[in-house]
C-alpha cells in the first residue's frame, strides 16, 4: 500500500507545488498594496470556471463577527461568570478580549495572504501541513457544532423567559425543548431558505447595539451613583483569588469565538486587505467593552451570588431591577435576536468548515454537494445541524461552552504558531497586504495565552475536547493520509 | 481548449475600445444554470456589437461562492461557450464572463463599468429583426441612444421608429424638432435616412405607450430609468416593458462617472 501512493504523490504534490508558486510569484511584484485589491485580483483570477463576485464589505463583516460573538457574553453568560468570579467576572471578560485581540491581528495578517474561505482551518493546513490542519478542520466543525448548540441553549431560555413574562406557567422547563426546537427550525431555514439572511443579520446587530447601549449607559450611571443611590460595591475579587477569575476567563471564551468567523467567509469580502483586519479587531474591541460593562452593570445591581441563581437569563433581572418591567421585555428581545443571530451564525459556519474540509479531500466531497434547485449545500448543513440539535438536547451550558472554546483555542493557538512559521520561511507564496504589528512578538504570545487559557477548563470540558481531537487525527491516518495540502492553492 | 472565438475576461488592455471602433458593448446577462439561454433572435439583434455575454449564477448567502464555481462552473462555462459561439456567428465579437454572485446587480453593475457598456440586453426571444422601436425621453444623454441605433443598425436594413411622449409643457412641434435632431444625427453615422421614422405623441403613461408601440416592432431601444437609484438593468419602465413587450430590450445606460 506504500507502494502506488509513495511513488505517484510526491511528484503530484511537487508539480502542483511549483507551479503554482509561480503564478502569484509573478504576480506579486507587478501588483504592489494598492487599490485596487492587488489581493482579491489574484485570488479571484478568472480559473476557467468563473469568477466570483464579493458582495460583503466592512459593515457586513462587522455583522458577521459582533451578530456571532455578542449573543453569548452579554445574555448568557453574565449570571453564570458573577456566581463563579463575582465583580471580578469582567476581569475575566477583560483577559478573553486580550487573548482574542492577540489571536485576532495574526489571523489578520494569515487572512489577508490567504483570503479563501475556511478560515483559521484553511492557514494552519497551507502553513503547518496537512495533519494539523485535520485536527482543526474537523475540530472546528465540531467545535462549532458545539457553539452553536451552546448558543441554542441560550436561545431557549429566552424564548422560556417569554412565557415567564407572559405569566404562563409550564410544567418544565422549556429552554431545552425550545432549544431543540429552534436548531431544527434554523437548520431547515438554511437549507430552503434564500432569504436575504446578510441584511437580516445586519439589521438584528444594529438593533441590538442600540438596545445595549441605551440600557448599558442607563445602568452604568446608576451603579456610579449619578442618580439612585451608589450601589456597595462587593469585595472585586473572590475567595478563591486569581484562580476562579482565569477559570471563568476559560469558561466565557466562547463569548469571542465570533471573530474568526469573519476569515470564514473572506473569499466573500470585497477589498479584503482592509475589510477582514478591520473587521476582526473591531469586532472583538465592540464587543470586549460590552462585556466588561455589563459584568460591571450587573454586578451592581445584584449580587455575584444572587445573579448566578437567575442563570443564563440574568440580564433580564438587572434591566427589570433598574427599569421595571419594560427594561426586562427589551431584554429578553434583545436576547432572543442575539442568541438567535449567534446560533444562525455559526450553524452556516460550520457548514462552511464542512466544505473547507471536504473541498482539500479529508472527508468525501459529497459533503459538499450543493442542492441545484436550492443552491445550499445540504449534505454540510444536515453534518452541521444534526448532532447540533443532539448536542442541545443534553441542556449542558457550561460543558458545551467550554468545548467549543477548547477546540476553537487549539485552532487559534496553531494560528499563531502558523504565522510564526510562515514569517520565518517566506514562501513565495506568503505576501500578505496586512502585516501583524510586532509579528512574531504578538503570535508568540497569543499562542502561549491561548493554549494556557485551556488549561483553567474543567476536566471533562478537557477530555471531551482531546477525544474530539484524537479522533480527527485517526480519521486523518485512515483516510487522508495521503493528501498533502503544506503550500497548496 | 476548444477554439472559441471568446476572449478571456481578466485584464482586458485598454487599448481598442470597443465603442470607439464603432462597435457598441452591450451586455447580455443570462442565469445559465437556471435554464435561461440565449433567446432566439439575440444574435441577429446583436450582430454588429460588441457583446459582453455574462453568464451568472445566484447563490444564497449560506453557500460560499468558490463552493458553487467548484461543482457548476464547467457545466456553465460549456453552455456559455455554446451561446457565444452562436453570438459569433452572426457576427458580433463576443467576451464571455461568468460570475458567482450572491447578488447579480452588483455583478452587473460592476461589468457595465468594466466593460463601459452603452446598453444591457433584457434577453427575450423574437421572430426576426426588421423593425426597432427607439424610445426617446429627451437630450439628455440621447447621444449614446444615437451611437448604439447607428452602431447596430447601420449596415442592416433594420427599420427603426424614433418615439417620443411628450413632456409636460412641450408642443408636438418641440417633440417633432427634437427627434428630427436624433434623426439627423443618425443619419451623419450612416443609417439611410427612409429608414428611419419619427413618432411624437402625447400619451399618459409612457411605459404604457412604449409597451403598446413595441407590439408592432420586434425589439425596443430606451433609456434607463432614474439616475438616483442604483443602476441595475431590472430597473423598473424598462422591466415593466420587457414583460408587457415580451420581445427583447435595449436599456441604454447612463455615463458612468470615471471611478
Amino acid at each position: 500500500m506504500d507502494d502506488p501512493d509513495g511513488s505517484g504523490d510526491p511528484d503530484g504534490s511537487g508539480d502542483s507545488v511549483d507551479s503554482d508558486a509561480s503564478g502569484p510569484g509573478i504576480v506579486g511584484p507587478a501588483a504592489d498594496v494598492d487599490v485596487p485589491d492587488a489581493l482579491a485580483d489574484v485570488v479571484d483570477a478568472d480559473t476557467g470556471e468563473g469568477e466570483l463576485e464579493r458582495t460583503i464589505g466592512l459593515t457586513g463583516g462587522l455583522a458577521i463577527g459582533i451578530g456571532t460573538m455578542i449573543g453569548a457574553g452579554i445574555f448568557v453568560f453574565p449570571g453564570l461568570a458573577a456566581e463563579n468570579a463575582g465583580p471580578a467576572a469582567s476581569l475575566s471578560f477583560a483577559i478573553g478580549a486580550v487573548v482574542a485581540l492577540l489571536v485576532a491581528l495574526p489571523t489578520s495578517e494569515l487572512a489577508t495572504a490567504m483570503p479563501r474561505s475556511g478560515g483559521g482551518y484553511f492557514f494552519i493546513s497551507r502553513g503547518l501541513g496537512t495533519a494539523p490542519g485535520a485536527i482543526v478542520g474537523l475540530g472546528l466543525w465540531l467545535g462549532l457544532v458545539f457553539a452553536s448548540a451552546f448558543y441554542l441553549v441560550g436561545l431557549g431560555s429566552y424564548a422560556g423567559q417569554v412565557f415567564l413574562e407572559a405569566g404562563i406557567a409550564l410544567p418544565v422547563d422549556p429552554a431545552v425543548p425550545l432549544g431543540v426546537a429552534f436548531g431544527v427550525g434554523l437548520t431547515a431555514l438554511s437549507l430552503f431558505g434564500t432569504e436575504n439572511t446578510a441584511s437580516l443579520q445586519n439589521g438584528i446587530v444594529t438593533v441590538l447595539l442600540v438596545i445595549l447601549t441605551l440600557f448599558l449607559s442607563y445602568g452604568s450611571l446608576d451603579a456610579l451613583g449619578v442618580f439612585g443611590t451608589e450601589s456597595t460595591p462587593e469585595r472585586f475579587f473572590p475567595p478563591g483569588g486569581l484562580l476562579p477569575v482565569l477559570q471563568t476567563a476559560a469558561l466565557v471564551f466562547t463569548s469571542y469565538l465570533g471573530f474568526a468567523q469573519v476569515a470564514t467567509v473572506a473569499g466573500d469580502i470585497k477589498d479584503p486587505s482592509r475589510n477582514l483586519p478591520l473587521a476582526m479587531v473591531a469586532s472583538v474591541l465592540v464587543v470586549g467593552v460590552f462585556y466588561v460593562v455589563t459584568v460591571f452593570v450587573a454586578t451592581s445591581a445584584f449580587g455575584s451570588a444572587r445573579l448566578g441563581e437567575f442563570g443564563e437569563t440574568a440580564m433580564v433581572e438587572v434591566a427589570r431591577e433598574f427599569i421595571g418591567f419594560p427594561g426586562a421585555i427589551a431584554i429578553v428581545i434583545a436576547g432572543l435576536l442575539a442568541t438567535f443571530s449567534s446560533a444562525n451564525a455559526s450553524i452556516l459556519s460550520a457548514s462552511r468548515a464542512v466544505y473547507a474540509v471536504s473541498r482539500d479531500d479529508l472527508i468525501p466531497a459529497a459533503a459538499s454537494r450543493i442542492n441545484l434547485r436550492y443552491g445550499t449545500p445540504h449534505v454540510a448543513l444536515g453534518l452541521a445541524g444534526g448532532p447540533i440539535v443532539v448536542l442541545a438536547a443534553t441542556g449542558q451550558v457550561e460543558l458545551l461552552a467550554e468545548v467549543a472554546s477548547f477546540l476553537h483555542l487549539v485552532m487559534y493557538g496553531l494560528i499563531c504558531v502558523a504565522l510564526i512559521r510562515l514569517r520565518r520561511e517566506r514562501p513565495d507564496w506568503y505576501t500578505p497586504s496586512f502585516r501583524c504589528p510586532a509579528g512574531l512578538v504578538v503570535a508568540g504570545v497569543g499562542a502561549f495565552a491561548s493554549f494556557a487559557l485551556i488549561a483553567f477548563m474543567q476536566p471533562a470540558s478537557i477530555a471531551i475536547g482531546s477525544v474530539v481531537m484524537t479522533l480527527s487525527y485517526v480519521w486523518y491516518r485512515y483516510y487522508a493520509i495521503d493528501v498533502d495540502l503544506e503550500g497548496d492553492f | 481548449m476548444t477554439e472559441t472565438p471568446t476572449e478571456d475576461g481578466g485584464a482586458q488592455p485598454e487599448t481598442e475600445d470597443p465603442t470607439e471602433s464603432g462597435r457598441p458593448s452591450v451586455l447580455v446577462p443570462l442565469a445559465v444554470l437556471e435554464g435561461e439561454s440565449l433567446p432566439n433572435g439575440t444574435p441577429e439583434l446583436l450582430a454588429s456589437a460588441h457583446v459582453v455575454l455574462l453568464g451568472y449564477h445566484v447563490i444564497p448567502e449560506q453557500t460560499a461562492a468558490e463552493q458553487a464555481r467548484e461543482q457548476f462552473g464547467e457545466t456553465a462555462m460549456s453552455k456559455l461557450g455554446e451561446f457565444a459561439d452562436r453570438l459569433a456567428a452572426a457576427g458580433s465579437d463576443v467576451e464571455t464572463r461568468l460570475v458567482f454572485t450572491h447578488d447579480e446587480g452588483t455583478t452587473v453593475d460592476r461589468l457595465i463599468y468594466e466593460h463601459d457598456c452603452l446598453a444591457v440586453l433584457v434577453p427575450n426571444s423574437t421572430e426576426r429583426v426588421e423593425s426597432v422601436l427607439v424610445a426617446l425621453r429627451g437630450t439628455v444623454g440621447v447621444g449614446r441612444n444615437t451611437r448604439l441605433v447607428a452602431g447596430l443598425f447601420s449596415e442592416s436594413d433594420v427599420e427603426v421608429t424614433l418615439y417620443h411622449a411628450l413632456n409636460e409643457g412641450e408642443s408636438i412641434a418641440d417633440g417633432e424638432s427634437f427627434l428630427n435632431g436624433v434623426r439627423a444625427d443618425l443619419v451623419e453615422r450612416g443609417m439611410a435616412p427612409d429608414r428611419i421614422e419619427v413618432v411624437v405623441e402625447d400619451a399618459d403613461a409612457a411605459v404604457d405607450a412604449i409597451a403598446g408601440h413595441g407590439e408592432s416592432h420586434d425589439a425596443v431601444v430606451m433609456g434607463e430609468t432614474d439616475p438616483s437609484v442604483t443602476t441595475f438593468v431590472f430597473g423598473m419602465p424598462s422591466e415593466q416593458v420587457a414583460e408587457r413587450f415580451l420581445g427583447p430590450v435595449l436599456v441604454v445606460q447612463r455615463e458612468r462617472p470615471e471611478e
